[in-house]
């Protein structure tokens, strides 16, 4: 609270009201000064008062002056960028003397390094790469070639780096990475670092030159003045600059070829990638040297959290200068990540760049998926993940290229002429478009947010699908004639609503694996996940296999009955397709672990939902919630749930395994996916749950209640969204 | 239980519990949580749950000295009325003994008998004894929240439903909003 003198000086300050927030329209700003003083003289020290607005976060948000915990404004060095630099916090020259000067100017870089990976880890850019007084005055480099160019290309990338997280913008994460506080992001100039860059590499490439020619030859060199003044060291330190330097320029390059339209920079991104890796390791090997001949003396043990590869401190840093600006945070001291780590992060993330750059930028939208869910299982940090999605999504389009609504008929394995048809310019279709449009941006988010959005946009899907069979019954009244035009309409009309319901089925199985990523579950609810996956694959299964007769039908290649047990009755002449074979696999593997679970439910009494206050039902509602609000499947309830499971016994089970016929099936489609890596080491997976469950299985049935003092345990160790039952004597 | 290194023997029945009662409890509870929880939490903060709650904050004493406290909220959040638990914390040497779960089993109680739909709280990814303590009354993890604390480490949104007189759970309700990530209002601070 203010002290008295304070608010008595209050009472002489004219209190000009100019808010920046507007008066509503039942709320107007008044001057609250004099009763504010009266207050302060009733209450005392930490007393509250409280309106009935005053919410939790109003509470929170208070802070305790002078306490350097809550306080952001406590001065901790320097109260100014220009105090910082009268007094001497980042000279320049660094050193008069050419090696430290040298020596300091790698350490800023390094420094630099470790900033820029915490900040795209999640600190904020003030306290991370804005600490650095260099990039804070752009002006005063600028008779120091080396450290001009490299901050200037420090902040050009900074800003790149932030354009395509904003353009890509989906959630609050980007908020915080984003957020560049009135920085000096866009120095006059910056545009030319490349060329700045390029100067200075030049020079240095030259030195480097001289000081390894054999003394022959030195003469004619001679006119070229070495980086520092200890030749004995030029070699190791020209080397040392130059990686860092062809490390920044090469990444500047990465991101920008990576933003041409149509991912017609992605070949060249990918030659960058690789410069880039190999500076990386340049910059890796030069830490010995550095170390070895660094400017701060001998150094303790603990160079492993050391934000440089000399291990130095560097100069011209300060955390806390920003740290007004980026209130209302509590001004934490971010922990940066050590140089070695950030060095590993940037690996990381050219890796997951590589990754989208090699893309075949496969048209059919089924492959879109399947590489943006493979791409999250290698965990990757926002900076790639808003770079796939810039990718995916493009002005509306698949990759800039495909239009949504001949996304959608590839899709709904429809022929080619279909996408000129004029029922795309139906709006609910261009919503259909729309929606395809968010959930794949949203796939491209953290998986803790892409789970929850999955869930909410189910509805979406749900109304959307109603929405169209209207739309497409009332477009079908306006042809009269029974025109070949018509035919086609149909049969566009039928392909695409089996396929909006497969892909609302597909949605639904992949808010429910998230879960287990997530650890969403305990141990006691994987029976009614498992329940839940089932019926979820059952139907996902079911309209992947419409949808594909639909399309065999009308090719006219085979003529065959739409079977409703497409599973148990399988025709002599008629080949299931194997990607619902696959989906087969998986429901027999869920109906497995279902089953084993509730056996080990009803006969061993373990894993069972019981709590003082609510029962399993309530446990059921609050995590299917949003499927059962948008009825997926139909009918599916709690009830049915119980009615599945209640009866199991492991007497039963053993006759039955499903994870026998997971694992046959598994190995049968080996053939099928021959050609496909990635789909090979999922059916291995597959294999390896079904194998190691059904050996669990066994032992369960044979001694499972006879000893009660077998430890039973899930694990995720072959698949991540699948257990196995690990048996275990105590 | 045998005494560990560093445990505090006691019978289970020579811990009291009791309801805020008042200012002299309040340095009671904010020496507890500032000890165990790094977060910084003003005064204000405390006042704000035990004035507006104080039936919903629990202190546990054994022989006079506090050694565990629970400290929650209810009020309207998005059309349903809902429990919210802010702090949690038992000393150390008298933990693994069920005290926090008595504390923490006394607030829902006072939260159902008021009429709250369901209890809410975040904790810590890795806090595996209060994920723990939480799932066995009941709690499921309903959402994970990407980098909730200021220290970079998820939280899970932990929910406890009661149960609804009515048999059949009707799927009228009201889509929920958006998520604006945070402790009912703003962002939770707590770091253990
Ligand atoms: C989390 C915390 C409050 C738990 O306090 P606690 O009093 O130890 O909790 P409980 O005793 O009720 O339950 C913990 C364990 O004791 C066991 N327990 C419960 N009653 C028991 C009894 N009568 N006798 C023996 N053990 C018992 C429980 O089974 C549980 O064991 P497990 O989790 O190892 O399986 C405490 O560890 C703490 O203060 N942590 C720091 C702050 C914090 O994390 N707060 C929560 C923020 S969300």
């Amino acid at each position: 609270m203010a002290d008295k003198s304070e608010a008595e000086r209050g009472e002489d300050a004219k209190v000009s009201i100019s808010p920046s927030i507007p008066s509503g329209n039942d709320t107007v700003w008044a001057d609250v000064s004099s009763l504010f003083r009266l207050a302060c003289n009733d209450l005392r020290s930490d007393e509250l008062i409280s309106g009935e607005n005053f919410n939790l976060f109003a509470a929170m948000s208070a802070l305790e002056i002078m306490d350097p915990k809550m306080d952001s404004g406590i001065v901790s060095t320097y109260y100014s960028v220009d105090e910082a630099i009268d007094s001497g916090a980042a000279p320049i020259p660094l050193s008069f003397d050419r090696t430290v000067d040298v020596q300091r100017v790698i350490d800023i870089m390094d420094h630099l390094l470790a900033c820029e990976a915490t900040w795209h880890k999640g600190g904020s850019l003030a306290q991370t790469v804005f600490s650095c007084i260099y990039l804070l005055r752009p002006e005063r480099t600028s008779f120091h070639a080396l450290l001009h160019s490299f901050c200037r290309v420090i902040r050009t990338t900074c800003n790149t780096v932030v354009s395509a997280v904003s353009d890509a913008r989906t959630n609050e994460e980007e908020d915080l990475f984003t957020m560049a506080y009135g920085l000096p992001l866009k120095a006059d100039g910056d545009d030319k670092c490349l060329s700045m860059l390029h100067a200075v590499e030049e020079t240095i490439s030259r030195q480097l030159k001289a000081c390894k020619a054999p003394l022959s030859k030195r003469k004619v060199l001679e006119d070229v003045e070495p980086l520092q003044t200890n030749l004995d060291l030029e070699e190791g330190f020209c080397k040392a600059v130059l990686c860092r330097l062809r490390f920044r320029k090469h990444l500047y390059h990465v991101l920008t070829c990576m933003r041409r339209p149509q991912g017609k920079g992605l070949e060249l991104a990918k030659k960058h990638i690789t410069s880039c890796l190999c500076e990386l390791d340049s910059m890796l090997k030069s830490a010995e040297f550095l170390r070895d001949h660094c400017a701060c003396g001998t150094l303790e043990d603990g160079a492993e959290d050391k934000t440089t590869a000399s291990g130095c401190q560097p100069i011209g840093f300060d955390s806390t200068l920003n740290s007004r600006s980026a209130a209302p945070t509590p001004p934490r001291a971010i922990k940066l990540l050590s140089w070695t780590k950030a060095v590993n992060y940037f690996q990381k993330l050219l890796h997951d760049l590589d990754i989208i750059c090699s893309y075949s930028l496969d048209p059919v939208f089924e492959g879109a998926l399947r590489f943006v869910v493979d791409f999250q299982k290698l965990q990757p940090d926002l900076v790639a993940r808003a770079y796939i999605q810039l990718l995916l999504v493009q002005e509306g389009k698949l990759y800039g290229r495909e239009p949504m609504f001949a996304v959608i008929c590839r899709a709904a394995l429809l022929p080619e002429g279909a996408k000129n048809h004029d029922v795309q310019k139906n709006e609910t279709v261009g919503q259909l478009g729309q929606l395809l449009i968010s959930l794949l941006r949203i796939l491209c988010t953290n998986t803790a947010w892409q789970r929850r959005k999955l869930g909410k946009i189910l509805q979406d899907w749900r109304i959307i699908y109603v929405q169209l069979e209207l739309a497409f019954r009332k477009e079908f009244g306006d042809i009269t004639n029974t025109s070949t035009d018509q035919n086609l309409c149909l049969k566009i009309c039928k392909h695409i609503l089996i396929w909006v319901e497969e892909q609302t089925y597909w949605i639904a199985l992949r808010f429910l694996v998230l879960g287990f990523e997530l650890e969403l579950y305990s141990t006691s609810e994987y029976c009614m996940v498992y329940w839940y996956i089932y019926v979820i694959l059952i139907k996902l299964a079911e309209k992947t296999h419409l949808k594909m007769m639909l399309s065999n039908d009308s090719t006219g290649r085979r003529k065959s009955k739409k079977k409703r047990d497409f599973v148990k009755d399988v025709g002599k002449d008629y080949q299931i397709p194997p990607s619902v074979l696959l989906l087969q696999c998986y429901i027999y593997i869920a109906e497995g672990l279902m089953m084993m679970l509730a056996s080990l439910r009803n006969e061993n009494k373990i894993f069972l939902c019981l709590g003082p206050f609510n029962t399993e039902q309530e446990r059921f509602i609050q995590h299917f919630e949003l499927l059962q609000k948008a009825c997926l499947p139909d009918h599916a309830s709690y009830f049915s749930f119980r009615e599945t499971t209640a009866h199991a016994r492991f007497s039963t089970l053993s006759e039955y395994n499903c994870f026998k016929d997971a694992q046959r099936m598994a190995k049968e489609l080996r053939g099928n996916f021959a050609n496909d890596p990635d789909r090979m080491a999922e059916l291995r997976r597959i294999e390896q749950v079904a194998e190691h469950n059904c050996v669990a299985l066994n032992l369960l049935c044979r001694l499972g209640t006879l000893e009660p003092s077998l430890k039973i345990s899930f694990e995720f160790i072959h698949h991540p969204h699948f257990a196995v039952a690990a048996v275990k004597r105590s | 239980m045998e005494a560990e290194e560093g445990k505090a023997e006691f019978e289970a029945s020579e811990i009291d519990y009791v309801s805020y009662g008042g200012e002299h409890h309040l340095p009671l509870i904010m020496k507890l949580v500032d000890q165990e929880l790094s977060e910084p939490y003003s005064i204000f903060t405390y006042r704000y749950f035990v004035y507006l709650w104080p039936h919903l904050s629990f202190l546990a004493f054994h022989k006079g000295k506090c050694v565990g406290t629970v400290v929650c909220k209810m009020g309207d959040h998005r059309h349903t009325f809902r429990g919210y638990i802010a702090m949690l914390v038992v000393l150390n040497p008298y933990r693994g003994r069920g005290i926090a779960t008595e504390l923490v089993s006394r607030s829902i109680q006072v939260m159902m008998e008021s009429g709250c739909e369901e209890v809410t709280l975040e904790a810590e990814v890795t806090n595996k004894g209060a994920l723990a303590l939480y799932g066995r009354l009941g709690f499921i993890r309903a959402k994970r929240l990407f980098r909730y604390y200021l220290n970079g480490v998820d939280a899970f949104r932990l929910k406890l439903l009661f149960p609804r007189p009515e048999p059949n759970y009707s799927g009228s309700a009201l889509p929920t909003g958006d998520d604006a990530q945070g402790l009912d209002e703003g962002k939770h601070y707590v770091v253990t």
